[in-house]
């Protein structure tokens, strides 16, 4: 967790961290099944989103001390922004969870009628382009450009597919199942939630290539690129409102006549 | 035109303006209504725009300012007529009156409109170049004169004024609204605002709720500046720092505020709405499009209040002096913080509730729609969640102020410091935990009343610490007379505020507030608590900064006059609203029955808020003489033991020359040998 962490150590945790993450979300989809406990689905999302805080987005860096190096240091001024990122990550927090407010007070115990293998398959998608985006930072941490750029250039492909599931495929079937906007609150519910999590999906590609294209140009290295750490730290929060999300939409609660 | 003062140019430039886009906007609503109507909105709506934009290009030409409204209204058009031909390819209505556009196209031009104000001001040039990997330098130097006021500035010296002086705008803008149906309301029946004025689509009656709703909403923001341009301001200097810690983010913040404001103005003239500044459902579904122009313009201002709040709490977490440890922080900057606390959060909660009701008359999706399934107290929950503590974002820098100048003038420490420093944070913290005694009559779950009255009036304690603490930091001062402007303006907060304060226990107390409810009551107490908790305070930091910031001081003669001509007055509007609110005055109300007999107390009522608006103007005049002719102000002229008056003033571009240490108390006033701050030798 600290610079004297290996590449190759930090990219075996990686793994690890993204085997763990696959394990409860099949768990989840298990005690959806079998139990469909409201308790349980919260604590396994509670359990991944910590997980992707603390191995994925670095939490604990917040806590760092580069007071010894002065204020004008590159070092201090990354803790300065990393700090700014947060505040904004934690302001961005209260809309989903506004958002997730408003899904139970509306439609309580009951859940929309939807595509479940499409929706494991776009949960799976997102959370396989976490691994990438971990290992295209981590690649950069230890000065490998070119695992990087290949890291950083997946999890756009990914998070591409991903918008390309949840508004190309599942908006649509989610009609064919009259699951429709103007219809319902249920249908007004997921489609706002899904929209407003695939605009910040969007919104975390377009930081990604612009992280990617200045990657390319050779502007980051091991020791300054907090441009790829923010990006990063962006897209696993993006993954850490769905861990929240899927199952609020797929997992808890009876389906919605 | 050449020869003349650029603020007389911006004028003459202005009334050519209104008069080119009525012309425009009257030839364009002919055309798709067929017939000649002199109150058209979309006259209005370019009357306004166009005149605004050359009002900006007569003061500093077609640069920055006037060339992000320039972009504005052509993004706004663009975006329209992008949104009109999709309509068109689907086969759906597109241009009609009375707004020649429709909603879908407003809307998506509205918020396309705001962007190209950030393109076209340059605000953002800095961010794109850095996103295609260009050299930016880490600092830029200011156009100089007043140019740089008008120009993305990354000075937050130069941003705070930018902010005090839009707030001091909207103040005006809204106190002129305010002053309208106030006039009307001077008497009962209905005297000029009646259903024969026709004006922007509406008659007098909706004319009168678009004022009453807009008085309220741009007030709101025009606090949100005021404040932010307080703390801008004063922060980074209070605790040592050469910036705020984002300084892009910080011009991004204060500029994305104008074009708020231009869309906020554009609801005036594009149909109004009626539903009073909380844009409740169902009212608010169907209300006219001023009622999305609304939404979508709070909905921008709300990214100001966000960013700068992050803005802040990184600045002063990151960027303090040395030795300036928690408790050795100014406590205007501990109140910064608990404002800041909430801002960050809170305000994303309004901002989604409206953009829910904007998507519910949209895309008919029906969040708020019982017909749908969905629940109007849900709004009222996500709207008060932010609404409520918003009003505490609005008192605690101006409590924050008051703490900070009432030792300076008494000369005497400032009681129970840590006390002071951790009530502000408490009402910010409580205050996330009271927002449903808005709705005791809303008829939300019974059993959500007694709690929230509890948590309600917990408030009154860490309020009661601060009252407390200013007591007896006063007991045994040493008051020089005559007193200062700032001074009389600190001690007529305490007081405003403390009316204020005593008249908020009846409406979180459930059993009151049933019968207090939707009265003129509120009117008084809100009042009470906003010209007591931002507008004393704010007009003395006003005084007490002006100083530091222009090298001149404020005339204090006329600042006599302002504060003896506002108090008096406010004290009869305020009690005044309150006493026909008990007798059953029902608030947002264009009449009342004369047999109720308020007939004298509101003819009262609207010469007092006359009044006030007259001393508002003699501040006004005092702001614009001083700036030229005040008496130079140099070195320390309040005493004072804070860092910023130990230098000369104006600051510098990077403030302080030297650094400074903190090596003792802050407000160890009238204590002999004691030291605050100890700057490095050169």
């Amino acid at each position: 967790m600290t610079h004297t962490q290996t590449k190759s150590s930090a990219l075996t945790q990686g793994i690890i961290i993204f085997v763990f993450l696959a394990v409860l979300t099949a768990l989840e989809f298990g005690i959806a099944l079998l139990l469909n406990s409201l308790v349980l689905l919260t604590l396994v999302a509670l359990v991944k989103a910590g997980l992707v805080m603390y191995y994925y987005m670095h939490i604990y860096k917040l806590n760092q001390d580069e007071h010894g190096e002065g204020h004008d240091s590159y070092a201090y001024k990354t803790g300065t922004n990393r700090l700014g990122l947060w505040l904004f990550l934690l302001s961005d927090a209260f809309v989903f969870g506004g958002l997730l407010v408003s899904r139970f007070n509306l439609l309580g115990m009951t859940r929309p009628h939807l595509n479940q293998t499409l929706g494991l398959a776009v949960t799976a998608v997102l959370l396989i382009s976490s691994f990438f985006m971990n290992r295209a930072e981590t690649s950069i941490a230890h000065g490998d450009r070119k695992g990087f750029l290949n890291g950083t250039l997946i999890t756009m492909l990914l998070g591409l597919g991903f918008v390309v599931g949840v508004v190309g495929l599942e908006w649509q079937l989610a009609k064919i199942e009259e699951v429709i906007a103007s219809k319902d609150v249920v249908g007004a519910i997921f489609y706002m939630m899904t929209g407003m999590h695939a605009f910040h999906v969007l919104t975390g590609v377009i930081l990604l290539f612009t992280v990617w294209n200045k990657g390319r140009k050779g502007l980051y290295s091991a020791e300054k690129h907090w441009g790829v750490e923010a990006a990063t730290v962006y897209w696993h929060f993006v993954d850490v409102v769905w861990i929240f999300f899927y199952p609020a939409l797929y997992l808890i609660g009876t389906l919605a006549i | 035109m050449k020869n003349m003062k650029p603020f007389t140019r911006g004028l003459v430039l202005m009334l050519l303006g209104h008069l080119v886009g009525y012309g425009v906007g009257l030839g364009l609503d002919t055309l798709v209504s067929g017939r000649m109507n002199f109150t058209a909105s979309i006259a209005g709506f370019f009357s306004l725009v166009v005149g605004v934009a050359l009002f900006f290009h007569g003061l500093v030409g077609y640069r920055t300012i006037t060339r992000g409204i320039v972009w504005q209204i052509l993004g706004t058009l663009g975006g329209a007529l992008f949104v009109t031909g999709i309509r068109a390819l689907m086969g759906l209505k597109t241009f009609g009156p009375p707004f020649l556009f429709t909603e879908p196209a407003w809307v998506f031009g509205g918020l396309a409109g705001v962007i190209c104000f950030l393109l076209g001001h340059g605000v953002v040039d800095d961010w794109i170049r850095m996103a295609r990997g260009l050299d930016v330098p880490e600092h830029r130097a200011d156009a100089p004169g007043w140019e740089k006021f008008y120009s993305p500035s990354l000075d937050h010296k130069v941003i705070g004024v930018q902010y005090t002086i839009t707030a001091l705008v909207l103040l005006v803008v809204g106190g002129t609204f305010a002053l309208i149906f106030r006039t009307e309301l001077a008497a009962s029946g209905l005297q000029f605002l009646t259903t024969d004025f026709k004006l922007f689509s509406q008659n007098g009656l909706q004319f009168y709720n678009t004022l009453m709703s807009l008085h309220g909403m741009i007030m709101i923001v025009s606090i949100l500046l005021g404040i932010a341009g307080l703390m801008n301001y004063l922060v980074p200097l209070l605790i040592g720092a050469h910036d705020m810690a984002f300084p892009r983010l910080n011009a991004f913040s204060f500029w994305i505020a104008p074009p708020a404001a231009v869309l906020l103005l554009s609801s005036l003239v594009l149909g109004g709405f009626d539903t009073g500044w909380t844009g409740y459902p169902p009212l608010s579904a169907k209300a006219p499009l001023g009622m999305q122009m609304f939404f979508l313009g709070v909905f921008v201002a709300g990214w100001s209040s966000i960013l700068g709040a992050l803005n802040l709490i990184a600045t002063v977490l990151r960027m303090r002096a040395k030795g300036m440890t928690a408790f050795r922080l100014p406590i205007f900057v501990w109140a910064a913080i608990a404002t800041s606390i909430i801002s960050l959060t809170a305000t994303q909660l309004i901002g989604l509730s409206f953009q829910m009701v904007m998507f519910q008359r949209l895309f008919g999706m029906g969040f708020f729609d019982p017909a749908k399934g969905g629940s109007p107290v849900l709004f009222q929950h996500l709207f008060w969640f932010y609404s409520h503590p918003a009003v505490y974002v609005f008192i605690l820098p101006g409590l924050g102020v008051v703490s900070e100048l009432l030792p300076v003038f008494v000369r005497k420490p400032l009681f129970g410091y840590k006390w002071i420093a951790m009530s502000s944070l408490a009402i910010a913290l409580v205050g996330f935990l009271v927002w449903a005694h808005h709705m005791f009559t809303s008829g939300m779950n019974e059993y959500l009343r007694v709690p929230f009255m509890y948590s309600t009036l917990l408030v009154a304690i860490p309020t009661g610490v601060k009252f407390f603490s200013w007591v007896a930091t006063i007991w045994k001062g040493k008051i020089s007379t005559p007193m200062p402007s700032a001074f009389l303006f600190v001690v007529g907060a305490i007081v405003v505020f403390l009316m204020g304060g005593l008249s908020g226990p009846p409406n979180a107390t459930v059993s009151t507030d049933l019968h207090l409810h939707d009265t003129y009551w509120i009117v008084g107490h809100f009042h009470d608590t906003l010209f007591g908790g931002f507008v004393f305070p704010f007009f003395a930091a006003l005084y007490y900064w002006f100083p530091k910031a222009t090298g001149r001081r404020l005339n204090e003669t006329l600042g006599r006059w302002h504060f003896w001509l506002m108090t008096p007055a406010f004290f009869t509007l305020s009690l005044g609203m309150m006493r026909i609110g008990l007798l059953g005055m029902r608030r947002r109300i264009a009449d009342y029955d004369p047999l109720q007999g308020f007939d004298p107390t509101h003819l009262v009522l609207t010469i007092a808020a006359f009044a006030i608006a007259l001393s508002v103007l003699i501040f006004i005049i005092n702001l614009v003489v001083s700036l030229k002719r005040g008496e130079p102000a140099e070195g320390n002229i309040w005493n004072s033991r804070s860092p910023e008056w130990q230098v000369a003033s104006p600051m510098p571009a990077h403030n302080y020359d030297t650094p400074f240490e903190v090596v003792g108390e802050p407000y160890d006033y009238g204590l002999p040998g004691s030291k605050y701050v100890e700057f490095a030798k050169k």
